[in-house]
């Protein structure tokens, strides 16, 4: 092709060109993603000794503590609320108060009242999150704060032991050579994509995450959709504190530090939009999965437990920057 | 009435709040004498000289009505960078988690500007690189740093209540006000941060300036990890709600508006200030140490609460619901 086309006709090529682009970019990156989990779990699958049975247990042990946070965690990034940094502390706070109700009246007591906590707690952010339309994440920060100041208040000592043999043997133990925590973690994500895919409450949380003032307008009440999201996210939350105490006879505050971060990272993972108004439960599960076969494996590999931080930190900024990318914009 | 509209208008309100802070605590230590005394004003200005330049790169980022979460994370990890590189040359180990500060910020506020994203999605990210990065360099532990000397020198009291580092965080300070003074630089910040799109119209280097402040912001964290690292002559990772919390409280008790377009640097230092205030206060009159976390959690949610855009309307709405 020796001779320029005509100026005109040269821009319209150009204009086709680009929209050709801008569309395949959206597809590219969302493929470069796919790609990029596909070769990880490759990577995991042929690391020696993952595929041993006591490493697949602890596995499904591991991903369900982080994985319940994370399904939490999804609604309240969904809901257009970005993340909270109050969650891992929630698990702490409610693993105590959990073993302080059941030493008093028993585990069936201690379960009702750990689940009540952590949702209250969680629900009572997202009530002013709603309500007033304060700042998500400065809301999340100063609970951090005091949730971390009221049980060094409450609790001088730091760990709460559990009274032997309070829990029944049936809560700590198999089924079907699944771990128990496994099997609500499945639970939780499908309760979770049930309230998000069948519920109007579900639907509202789309609306109000995609935009805030276009679900306003359609007459959706806003601070109820808002307060409802935390209060879930605090029930799922509540679960994972609740069985970390009964798998360890005792609670801390130690407990949650960093599932915040891990649970951001399964929720991105899972292409759950940080924007909000996007996601789902069950791509959640997936993306704790991968953030835990990914930790799993560089334990393995015999790297240090410091590189899962990292690695944890890279993955999110790559899928951050992914979903940017993929915006076209 | 009319000296009360002066207090409360928003240049002055952080000073306000901070000489009520002092009163109160005056008042609650009744004359023993261990709050008013050169030993609590010296740990006053070493707390402030702790959490006050945080607050400063923050709350700038804040005032342009974005948010940089990897403060934290640049905080805990340009302390550890100092402390493994500073050993023999200190100034070596200053000028390298400087400049990593500054180029990571940077690098921050060029993704937030060319991808249009979110700036807490994007400084998410850094924030949890950098605190792997600490990790990853400290093995989880907390490093030593053997030049006592330098630890020394930082902490020696000078005129009585200030040390080397509390003089360069006020010197910083003084800095950032005269910028703000002297030049368009603190009207632009202002300006991007009550509307953006306006302040484009009218000239301002928007995506510079954006990508300036997420630089500085960066920097200010890396040199007060350095700062703190180096006098208490060692590095550890930090944790999330130690430097965020007083940081983004900080910002806001200093006038910085979660909506971005208010503020000014000696606003922002007054705020920090009082924080610094009532911990050392706090300690000075015997409580224990969980009421700093306390108060500050409580300080946080008050004014997120105040600050919230529907409070007015839903006031509004409850007094109507109760009248009727």
């Amino acid at each position: 092709m020796t001779e320029r086309l005509p100026s005109g006709a040269d821009s319209a090529v150009a204009a086709a060109d680009l929209r050709w682009m801008r569309f395949d970019r959206a597809r590219v990156f969302s493929w470069a993603q796919t790609i990029g989990i596909i070769v990880l779990l490759a990577v995991i699958f042929v690391t020696p000794g993952f595929l041993a049975k006591p490493s697949i247990l602890s596995f499904l042990t591991t991903v369900s503590f982080i994985g319940c946070v994370a399904i939490g965690m999804t609604l309240i990034t969904i809901s257009g609320n970005i993340m909270s940094f109050a969650l891992g502390a929630t698990v702490g706070v409610t693993a105590m108060v959990f073993i302080l109700a059941s030493n008093w009246l028993g585990f069936d007591f201690g379960l009702v009242v750990g689940l009540l906590f952590g949702s209250l707690l969680t629900g009572l952010q997202g009530l002013m999150i709603g309500w007033v339309r304060a700042n998500p994440i400065i809301v999340s920060i100063a609970a951090l704060a005091l949730i971390h100041g009221l049980a060094q208040a409450f609790a001088e000592k730091g760990t709460i032991y559990a009274d032997p043999g309070i829990f029944p043997a049936s809560v700590k133990g198999k089924v079907g050579g699944v771990p128990i925590e496994f099997i609500m973690f499945v639970l939780s994500a499908l309760i979770a994509q049930f309230i998000l895919s069948f519920t109007r409450f579900g639907r509202n949380l789309f609306m109000v995450g995609s935009s805030f003032r276009a679900a306003e307008a359609v007459g959706v009440n806003t601070w109820r959709t808002i307060t409802g999201a935390y209060l879930w996210a605090g029930f799922f939350t509540s679960l994972a504190g609740i069985m970390l105490a009964v798998r360890y006879d005792a609670a801390n505050m130690d407990y949650g530090v960093a599932y915040d971060y891990d649970a951001i990272a399964a929720v991105l993972v899972g292409g759950t939009a940080i924007g909000g108004g996007h996601g789902s439960a069950v791509r959640t599960f997936a993306g704790a999965m991968v953030i835990a076969a990914v930790q799993v494996m560089l334990l393995l590999r015999g790297l240090r437990q410091e590189w899962q931080y990292l690695a944890a930190g890279l993955i999110v900024l790559a899928v951050i920057i992914l979903q940017a990318r993929g915006n076209g914009r | 009435m009319k000296l009360w509209h002066h207090l409360n208008g928003p240049h002055a309100r952080p000073f306000a709040v901070l000489a009520a802070c002092i009163v109160v605590l005056t008042a609650v230590d009744g004359g023993h004498g261990q709050f008013l005394s050169a030993a609590t004003a010296y740990s006053t200005l070493q707390t402030f000289a702790t959490i006050s330049l945080v607050t400063l790169g923050l709350g700038l980022t804040m005032m342009i009505r974005e948010f940089d979460l990897s403060v934290v994370g640049m905080y805990g990890m340009a302390g550890c960078i100092a402390v493994l590189t500073g050993t023999h040359y200190p100034w070596l180990g200053l000028w390298l988690a400087l400049a990593i500060g500054l180029t990571a910020g940077i690098v921050q506020g060029l993704l937030i500007v060319r991808l249009h994203v979110s700036s807490v999605g994007v400084t998410l990210g850094g924030l949890l690189v950098f605190v792997g990065i600490a990790f990853v360099l400290t093995e989880s532990r907390s490093l030593p740093y053997d030049n006592l000397g330098v630890a020394l020198l930082l902490n020696e009291r000078i005129g009585g209540v200030f040390s080397l580092r509390s003089v360069i965080a006020l010197v910083f300070f003084g800095g950032a006000a005269a910028m703000f003074a002297w030049t368009r630089l603190g009207r632009d910040i202002v300006a991007i941060g009550s509307d953006r799109r306006a302040a484009m119209t009218t000239g301002v280097k928007v995506d510079t300036l954006i990508i300036g402040v997420f630089g500085f912001s960066g920097l200010c964290a890396a040199l007060s990890g350095v700062l703190l690292s180096y006098s208490l002559a060692s590095a550890s990772p930090a944790g999330l709600s130690d430097v965020i919390a007083p940081a983004a409280a900080g910002a806001i008790l200093g006038g910085v508006s979660l909506g971005g377009g208010s503020g000014r640097p000696f606003g922002i230092a007054a705020g920090a200030l009082t924080l610094a205030v009532l911990r050392s206060g706090l300690n000075a009159v015997g409580a224990p140490p969980f009421a700093n976390d306390i108060t500050m959690g409580a300080v946080l949610l008050t004014v997120a609460v105040l600050d919230g855009p529907y409070l007015a309307r839903r006031l509004i709405s409850a007094r109507r619901a109760l009248g009727a």
